[in-house]
């Protein structure tokens, strides 16, 4: 029980670092704008720009009325002015949901002693800078089981409020929903799951769609395993307990075996045309954010096939 | 016991324990240690390493080792350890005789001796058997069994004798109780030291004690060591040190007053085998004549102590000598003879230069004891009063004859002369040379072989009269007297009836001159102040009884009961009756001391005996399980902390280590940075590369923070002049203590003078002088020409001139004038005909020009000398009227203050900087129209 508390303090405290941080991280880059290239002209409207002629409010351009248009679409008030007949077109508007997945589980309390975050700030963090960036671009933001998508202005006090109150067990993984399959999925966690629950994750995800990004974030230590010694590592969810008696003994073959856990994850994400990224605490997080930014920005067919990385993560 | 090792175990059964420390071992290399735990979130990833080493993580072999010398100390501790167990004697119940050494060799190392047969004696106790004490000085007493409660009663009450103690002497009376007891065990407490007759004793004690059980003591204690044979040599009192074969090596002999206060101190030191060696005092005759006693330092034993009397006084004597021309020949002078025959038993005080009468004067002033007059004539009435008085008081007059004397005549000689000499053997006469026939047997060369291959030629001739005999000390074969002498007052008055060369006689080249000359230095007073002299004493007191004596120990107390009279001559070593101390008359005793001066000492050989050998032991017993126990505690608790860092994990024990480390480097490195030296050059470096990176004018740090600060505004502001006006720009002026700092980086130091400031130490005077020397200048400034008194020599009169004058009477100061008109320090820059500053009315002076001779150089406009001048002293205040606020006003008013004053005292600090820079070369100058006239046309 004491060990729950302490972890849900832990968790406040992290909410609370991330609010604050996220703000600034945020304010530090321009308004993310998804790419529309995909999306139907009849998603929900929002305050999305796509210059191009559509449905939408602002002020998109006049253009010659063409026989055959509902008469409604003329433009007296223009029209009135020349011989001809003008049509007043709005940019086409639309929002697009992204679904946001902050690993909120125990083992993403873990901080080794030279990390400036534990993993779940770090995740917290870019998760909120994210909502806010994409909100004030326009987008919808949700966490899958948790919150609803918003457009809210204040998404990031809303995520917090939803997330102070969350009862339920905190989940590595998001839980199974069907996404509509133009939403874009951010998942952010240590994907310490084994390779079968991501694959089942990602299966699920992806069946109607929906594209997205994987962000691993690890502790430095969990790169490096600076162990010595006998130790007992304890997996923090309670999956068991390993003792290595020379634990500096073990860090070669545990550094194959994650880059082989990597490897799996990546080539599932190379089938589904996701991203894959890892990101390490001991780099800063605007890095990630900024790598997330660019990398829902871009062109994704393109980078798709690609393995991206969040800058020079070790 | 082990062997060896005075160490016992209680229960040694229990040291078998020891032998499952090699199962511990083993058990201790199989446990692992307790894992460290840390939460991992990929652990489910190491699942799939899990199979690498099954084999437990093994213990550092060190960390065992830790384990097990715990648990091989608590082993230890159960068993009981002694250290130190007690030694002795026991298993049976016969009686036990203690046998106990209490000379005075006993008594350095009696503490141990006592604790040994206290120990005996417990033991004894809980036996319950009788004890019989034995003290070896004790000859005469019975010896007799008592309870153990009394013995130890009765081993309190012995201390150790004074005098060297013959063992042999108590064997007849152990020999007596042995034949009443029958059955005994005996244990002889040694002093390890044969004063004599130690092989007896060890022979004869095998024979008394026959196959009873015997044990020796020996061993474990310092051996003895003892003083003898203190002489007051010519250059330097030597005391003999004795020791047995194996004792100390080296040691302090100190020497000691009468008062007990210390007079000195003397190292001796003795080779590998040397049984004795010598401790010298080289100090001054006065001085050693004050040493009545010696002493090893350190040790307490009534051996160690030697005891000075008067007989090892060296005297002062005075030789005079009436001849004048004696130095021609100094071989044949008088008073060579009587240096060589003096000198092995007195200092001389030879009297050669000036006249006689002084000379004596001289010697009675200094209060000699005895005074030889070798052939003086006559004295005057004054010289003679003051003579009679002298020995009156007991001064001993010793006189030569000679042509002046047998011209004299006076009363300061013991008998009635006749006019002239005798002349023996010459060609008017028909008698032969005399030889020396007896010494008179009252007189003091009572008992001196008497040579008989000495002439004499010629003498001086007594009056015969009835009293002549009794004052006849030594006689010529013819009856006539070769010596005479009379006691008179407290003091002697003798006369040698030859001369003290060798013309009218071959005595002064016998030995037994030297002999003759030696009584009569003894009869002399052994202090330089008369009256106290062994010729003033009642020579016929026959005994002296003891006045203060040694105890075993060596300390004076009051005599014993048993002391008894003894002797005036008395010269042996000292005994039972007789114990060592001070005997006779309190103002000039009679020392006896433990050793005579013949006496030696040797190890005392014990193997012939067959006996059991134990050694005293210095220590108590000591339990040993405390000790262990804690320290096995102690193992254990660093065991604890090594295993909690090593569950840290070896990479954090080694991060500590290096933070250990680095902390242990930066603690040495703080400690050597606090070492003054490094820092100083440190400061000295910057010092040097802040003075010579630019060119700095430099002041004085009186240390008057008045002073200190006006002077520093004062030199900022002429630095500011000379940057405005000049091309020099200076950097900041630099404050230098001349005591610390480097002064020959500035070519210019000013000097305020602080009216009473002390005058800086020689050292600081040194390099002001070297800086001086080597090119510098220094402007003294003393800042108080208003204070000058009106009047022809006033300015010298002010404090701060005082002041300035005390400084400089240590250093070497040239020749100083008043700034003459055409010297160049008042064109150096700009034309001057005085120096102001903040007054205008004191003098400026600086090193003298040298003269010109011819009219056309002393002309010259301008004339430098050779150099710079080291030194110019002014009473104006310069830096007072250089010195200006942060806002650029003047910080001081002038006097009289008339506008252009500052003005000028600015030109005359321009000036002084430019000659310190430029020395004499705007005198050349003068030469340049001539110059560049020459060259164009």
């Amino acid at each position: 029980m004491a060990a729950e508390t302490s972890q849900e303090t832990r968790e406040i405290l992290a909410i609370r670092r991330a609010d604050g941080e996220s703000r600034t991280l945020a304010a530090s880059l321009p308004r993310l704008v998804l790419e529309a290239r995909r999306i139907a002209a009849n998603v929900i409207h929002g305050l999305h720009g796509r210059r191009r002629a559509g449905a939408g409010e602002s002020f998109w351009q006049y253009r010659r009325f063409v026989s055959g248009e509902p008469s409604q679409n003329v433009d007296w008030r223009r029209s009135a002015r020349d011989d001809h007949l003008y049509v007043r077109e709005q940019e086409w508007e639309a929002a697009h949901t992204v679904w946001l997945w902050p690993d909120r589980s125990l083992s993403m309390a873990f901080a080794s002693k030279g990390a400036r975050d534990s993993k779940l700030e770090r995740g917290l963090i870019v998760t909120f800078a994210l909502a806010e960036l994409l909100v004030s671009g326009g987008e919808r933001v949700g966490i899958p089981g948790l919150m609803n998508p918003t457009a809210s202005r204040n998404v990031i006090d809303k995520m917090a409020q939803a997330m102070l109150h969350d009862d339920a067990a905190r989940a590595s993984l998001p839980p199974s929903f069907v996404p509509s399959a133009l939403a874009e999925i951010v998942v952010l966690s240590d994907l310490w799951s084994p390779m079968s629950e991501i694959r089942l994750m990602l299966a699920g995800l992806s069946a109607s769609g929906a594209h997205g990004s994987l962000i691993q974030i690890v502790d430095p230590a969990e790169e490096t395993f600076p162990y010595s010694g006998r130790v007992e590592f304890v997996e923090p969810e309670g999956f068991g307990v390993v003792t290595a008696g020379r634990a500096e003994s073990w860090a070669s073959d545990y550094v194959a075996r994650v880059a082989l856990h990597r490897d799996e994850i990546r080539s599932e994400t190379n089938k589904l045309d996701w991203l894959f990224s890892t990101h390490t605490t001991s780099r800063s997080a605007a890095e990630l954010l900024l790598f997330l930014h660019s990398g829902m920005m871009a062109a994704k067919g393109s980078a798709r096939g690609s393995t991206v990385k969040a800058g020079r993560s070790a | 016991m082990i062997a060896g090792l005075p160490l016992t175990f209680a229960q040694p059964l229990l040291l078998l324990g020891l032998l499952s420390l090699p199962v511990l071992w083993w058990l201790l290399r199989v446990m692992p240690p307790r894992p460290r735990r840390i939460e991992f979130p990929p652990t489910r990833l190491l699942f799939d390493i899990r199979p690498k080493e099954e084999t437990p993580s093994r213990t550092p072999w060190w960390l065992t080792l830790l384990r097990l010398a715990a648990a091989a100390l608590v082993i230890l501790a159960a068993a009981g350890p002694i250290w130190n167990p007690q030694t002795g004697v026991g298993g049976s119940n016969a009686p036990l005789v203690i046998l106990l050494d209490d000379g005075w060799s006993a008594a350095a190392s009696w503490d141990t001796r006592v604790k040994a047969a206290d120990e005996l004696i417990a033991n004894a106790e809980n036996d319950r058997r009788g004890v019989a004490l034995v003290p070896l000085s004790e000859t005469a007493r019975d010896i007799t069994l008592m309870p153990a409660g009394t013995a130890r009663v009765a081993l309190r009450q012995i201390s150790p004798k004074p005098y060297s103690v013959d063992r042999v002497d108590t064997l007849g009376a152990l020999d007596r109780f042995l034949k009443a007891t029958g059955e005994a065990e005996i244990a002889w407490l040694s002093d390890g030291v044969d004063t004599g007759r130690g092989a007896d004793f060890t022979d004869n004690l095998a024979k008394t004690i026959g196959d009873r059980k015997l044990t020796v003591f020996e061993g474990g204690a310092a051996p003895a060591q003892a003083l003898v044979a203190a002489e007051n040599a010519a250059a330097k009192m030597t005391v003999k040190v004795l020791r047995t074969t194996g004792g100390v090596a080296a040691g302090v002999v100190r020497a000691i007053d009468a008062k007990g206060s210390p007079i000195g101190e003397a190292r001796y030191a003795f080779g590998m085998q040397d049984r004795e060696s010598e401790a010298a005092f080289d100090l001054p005759v006065e001085l050693r004549n004050d040493i009545s006693r010696l002493e090893i330092s350190g040790e307490r034993s009534a051996g160690a102590v030697q005891l000075l009397d008067k007989r090892w006084r060296r005297r002062a004597v005075g030789v005079v000598t009436g001849a004048t021309s004696d130095t021609a020949q100094p071989l044949l002078a008088s008073t060579f003879y009587l240096t060589r025959a003096l000198s092995p038993f007195a200092d001389i005080r030879l009297g050669d230069r000036g006249a006689a009468q002084q000379v004596i004067a001289q010697f009675l002033d200094q209060r000699l004891p005895m005074i030889v007059l070798a052939d003086v004539g006559t004295l005057s009435p004054e010289i003679r009063e003051r003579l009679n008085a002298w020995i009156d008081q007991g001064g001993v007059l010793v006189r030569f004859a000679g042509p002046r004397l047998a011209q004299a005549d006076d009363d300061l000689v013991p008998v009635k002369l006749r006019r002239g000499g005798r002349t023996l053997g010459g060609s008017l006469t028909w008698e032969k040379p005399q030889h020396l026939a007896s010494f008179a047997a009252d007189g003091p060369f009572a008992g001196l072989a008497v040579p008989k291959d000495i002439t004499v030629n010629r003498q001086v001739l007594a009056e015969p009269d009835a009293v002549l005999a009794t004052k006849t000390w030594a006689s010529l074969e013819d009856g006539t007297p070769l010596v005479t002498g009379e006691h008179r007052g407290k003091g002697i008055v003798s006369l040698f009836h030859v001369g003290a060369d060798s013309r009218w006689s071959d005595l002064p080249m016998s030995g037994s001159f030297v002999e003759m000359l030696r009584r009569m230095v003894d009869m002399s007073g052994y202090t330089a102040k008369p009256g106290a002299g062994v010729a003033s004493e009642t020579t016929n007191v026959e005994t002296v009884t003891p006045l203060r004596t040694l105890d075993g120990f060596g300390a004076f107390g009051p005599p014993p009961s048993t002391a008894k009279p003894m002797p005036a001559d008395y010269r042996d070593r000292a005994t039972s009756d007789h114990p060592p101390g001070f005997y006779g008359p309190a103002d000039g005793p009679i020392a006896v001391n433990t050793l005579a001066a013949a006496d030696r000492i040797a190890s005392l050989d014990t193997s012939a005996l067959r006996a059991q050998r134990a050694s005293y032991t210095n220590a108590e017993p000591r339990d040993l399980r405390g000790i262990l126990l804690s320290s096995s505690l102690a193992l254990f608790l660093i065991d604890a902390i090594v295993v909690a860092m090593l569950g840290a994990g070896l990479a954090a024990l080694w991060r500590r280590r290096t933070a250990a480390a680095a902390v242990l480097l930066a603690l040495i490195l703080s400690a050597t940075s606090i070492a003054p030296s490094p820092t100083r050059a440190q400061s000295n470096d910057e010092f040097a590369i802040k003075s010579v990176s630019q060119t700095r004018l430099a002041y004085v740090v009186t240390g008057n923070a008045d002073v200190d600060s006006i002077v520093k505004a004062g030199m900022a502001g002429l630095t500011l002049f000379l940057a405005q006006r000049t091309a020099l720009e200076a950097g900041d002026p630099v404050g230098v203590d001349p005591a610390r700092d480097e002064l020959a980086f500035f070519p210019l130091i000013y000097w305020p003078i602080v009216p009473g400031a002390p005058k800086p130490p020689q050292d600081a005077m040194n390099r002001i002088e070297a800086y001086m020397k080597q090119g510098g200048t220094v402007l003294f400034d003393t800042r108080d020409a208003i204070e000058a008194p009106p009047g022809e020599n006033g300015a010298a009169q002010t404090p701060g001139m005082r002041t300035l004058r005390e400084i400089l009477s240590s250093l070497d100061v040239p020749e100083l004038e008043p700034v003459p008109r055409e010297h160049v320090l008042t064109k150096t820059f700009y034309l001057l005909r005085d120096f102001p500053g903040r007054f205008n009315s004191g003098q400026t002076w600086v090193e003298t020009l040298p003269r010109e001779e011819d009219d056309d150089a002393a002309s010259r406009p301008a004339r430098g000398g050779d150099g710079v001048s080291p030194i110019i002293i002014t009473s104006n205040d310069l830096a007072g009227a250089w010195a200006h606020r942060p806002d650029g006003q003047p910080m001081l008013p002038l006097t009289p203050g008339e506008p252009r004053q500052r003005e000028f005292a600015f030109r005359s600090g321009v000036n002084i900087v430019m000659y310190t820079l430029t020395g004499n070369y705007k005198a050349d100058q003068v030469h340049a129209p001539a110059l560049i006239e020459r060259l164009g046309q």
